[in-house]
């Protein structure tokens, strides 16, 4: 009886990091040009003489697939970060309205450097998604530090979304630029135009920033069972909730900064990989949560552009259509259980 | 012969609002002791400042001879541990898994149990009579259960001292009895300090070394349970006066 946890979990690696790798080719393969894996794997192994085979994957769909893996997979540990912080399955950084604080300052210091003629770096966009991010973070701890009702906290991190979308719309649809343009898609969401410099920056963040997570994992696992015995269990409190909300935020600015406001990843993957592997063991649920959020969002990227093409939906619209449901379906089955279940 | 546990001239509360004040403790160790008193008079807040849990406002508390403001948190974790009354709802955590716990402060940076850590849960879930709740999930057992497995987490982090607030109250007869032994034996076999609130005075009486009484923003009286237990005192303490008694009397109750 006692392996049948650590079995389910290492199934679910094993069933997780193949359809990771089957989604990675087939997303190298479906575009407007299809080609097919052995071309693929012959690219890879060196043994590829088409010049636009090999441009087309190594220049554009190869930093974009890698862009969903690695930001998706960001985005769900992120999720899953904030839901041990506020220990409650709903909180994610787009239901709480970090994604949106990180998406306006980002879009104002684009703005501001743009119209001085001045292109900015990667690693300048990911740092002022990052005050973004703290900023709106900052505002929910007040809230909740006043309230502490779940329901209401999701409700303002909603309505703090829209405020802080609603002034970036605004302040793209004033700017002028023709750069601007571009400032457009990215602010629905999409991993379109990514290039290797972007890959090169998100790497080693995202990377740094997980391994300092799975560190964290030993505390968070005393944290479930409530701040009185966490502390009982020699976790320093306040140093532990400082470092969840740092990373979480470096994660989901990051994400921001790259692909803008994606939905629902946060929330509804880091539930759907528990259900897998039927534990919430944080030290199982961060890598577990980082592959699923690689897969939800290497499925919905390719849905994303194939769908309507040559038209390419953002890739919120995809991830809502996958994740809201399974958001509701989170919230009804905490009701049932609330009222219902226990005698 | 030095205390386990010394308070000097401590002040407990929230923030700065005083809760009790000039309480001086000595407790040795395998002492069990009891607080008893009126709700809200401020046994949890003592117990939760001796539990490190809440800052002292004033004055110090001592496991055996350093000051605990000045311990680290992992030390503190290996030497006391609790059992509180907040309802915890952790998610898909099995029984075994929230008596687990209990090691990390035993185990490395990442939390794995050894075989010996493993043992150590094994044997805390038998002491506790809860091993066929191993891999039952904890949000479906009955509170009588949750206490339990509760204190099997506290008793295998292997503590010098064991806090427990109002460990009693879920319990039924038999569970009362049964926990109460087993804190005895705790005591005095391992020599493990035990601290708790208790409501049922009369469970107090039997089980206690030592009751403290707790009142009027301080300790009220302290003593061996011979020395607390007479009616007029126990009336006192809990402002039961002629009156309530005469028509508690009357409806039979006294």
């Amino acid at each position: 009886m006692n392996n049948k946890i650590p079995a389910r979990s290492a199934a679910g690696f094993v069933i997780l990091v193949i359809l990771v790798f089957v989604m990675l080719i087939v997303d190298l393969m479906i575009g407007s040009v299809n080609i097919p894996a052995e071309k693929i794997f012959q690219l890879f192994s060196g043994k590829c003489s088409d010049e636009t085979i090999r441009s087309i994957i190594l220049k554009i769909r190869l930093p974009r697939t890698l862009a969903a893996l690695i930001l998706g997979g960001a985005l769900s540990v992120s999720g899953f970060l904030l839901q041990s912080y506020f220990a409650n399955p709903i909180a994610g950084p787009f239901v709480l309205g970090i994604s949106s604080g990180a998406k306006l300052t980002v879009a104002l210091v684009m703005i501001f450097f743009i119209s001085r003629g001045v292109l900015l770096n990667s690693g300048a966009l990911v740092a002022a998604a990052f005050v973004g991010s703290l900023a709106s973070m900052w505002f929910i701890l007040m809230i909740s530090g006043r309230v502490k009702k779940m329901s209401v906290l999701v409700i303002c991190g909603v309505m703090t979304g829209y405020i802080c979308s609603a002034i970036t719309d605004l302040v793209i649809a004033f700017a002028d630029d023709s750069d601007i343009v571009n400032l457009h898609n990215w602010s629905m969401g999409s991993f379109s135009g990514t290039d290797w410099e972007d890959i090169k920056v998100m790497v080693p963040v995202v990377f740094i920033t997980l391994m300092l997570a799975f560190m964290l994992s030993k505390p968070m696992g005393a944290y479930r069972l409530g701040e009185e015995y966490a502390m009982n269990m020699g976790v320093n409190i306040r140093r532990f909730r400082i470092s969840l909300i740092l990373l979480s935020s470096i994660l989901s600015a990051c994400v921001t900064a790259f692909a803008g406001p994606v939905s629902f990843v946060g929330v509804a993957v880091p539930h759907l990989v528990k259900g897998m592997f039927g534990t919430a063991k944080p030290i199982v649920m961060i890598p577990g949560a980082f592959l699923g959020g690689a897969l939800f969002c290497l499925v919905c990227d390719l849905i994303a552009r194939i769908m309507f093409a040559p038209v390419e939906l953002s890739i919120s619209t995809v991830t809502a259509v996958f994740g809201a449901p399974v958001v509701i379906w989170i919230m009804l089955s905490r009701d049932s259980k609330k009222y219902g279940g226990r005698s | 012969m030095n205390s386990k546990i010394t308070a000097k001239e401590l002040s407990v509360g929230y923030g700065r609002r005083v809760i009790l004040s000039g309480i001086e403790l000595k407790i040795q160790a395998g002492e069990i002791v009891s607080l008893i008193g009126p709700n809200g008079s401020g046994k949890s807040t003592l117990l939760r400042s001796i539990a490190a849990q809440l800052k002292t406002i004033a004055g110090c508390i001592y496991i055996d001879d350093s000051s605990i403001s000045g311990m680290k948190e992992n030390d503190i974790a290996k030497k006391l541990s609790i059992v509180m009354t907040n309802r915890i709802d952790p998610e898909l955590m099995t029984c075994e898994e929230v008596v687990e716990a209990g090691r990390y402060p035993y185990t490395g940076r990442l939390g794995i149990l050894s075989e010996n850590d493993h043992m150590i849960v094994r044997e805390s879930m038998e002491s506790v009579r809860i091993s066929e709740l191993k891999n039952v999930s904890f949000g479906s057992i009955s509170d009588g259960q949750r206490q339990r497995v509760m204190l099997a987490k506290a008793i295998c982090q292997e503590p010098e001292i064991l806090i427990l607030d109002e460990p009693t109250t879920f319990l039924d007869i038999r569970h009362k009895l049964e926990l109460l032994s087993l804190l005895k034996i705790l005591a005095r076999e391992k020599n493990i300090t035990v601290i708790m609130s208790l409501h049922e005075i009369g469970l107090a009486e039997k089980i206690s070394d030592r009751v403290i009484c707790i009142k009027d923003k301080g300790i009220h009286r302290q003593g061996r349970p011979d020395e607390i237990f007479s009616r007029d005192y126990i009336n006192e303490l809990y402002d039961i006066d002629d009156e309530l008694l005469e028509l508690a009397g009357h409806q039979g109750l006294v």
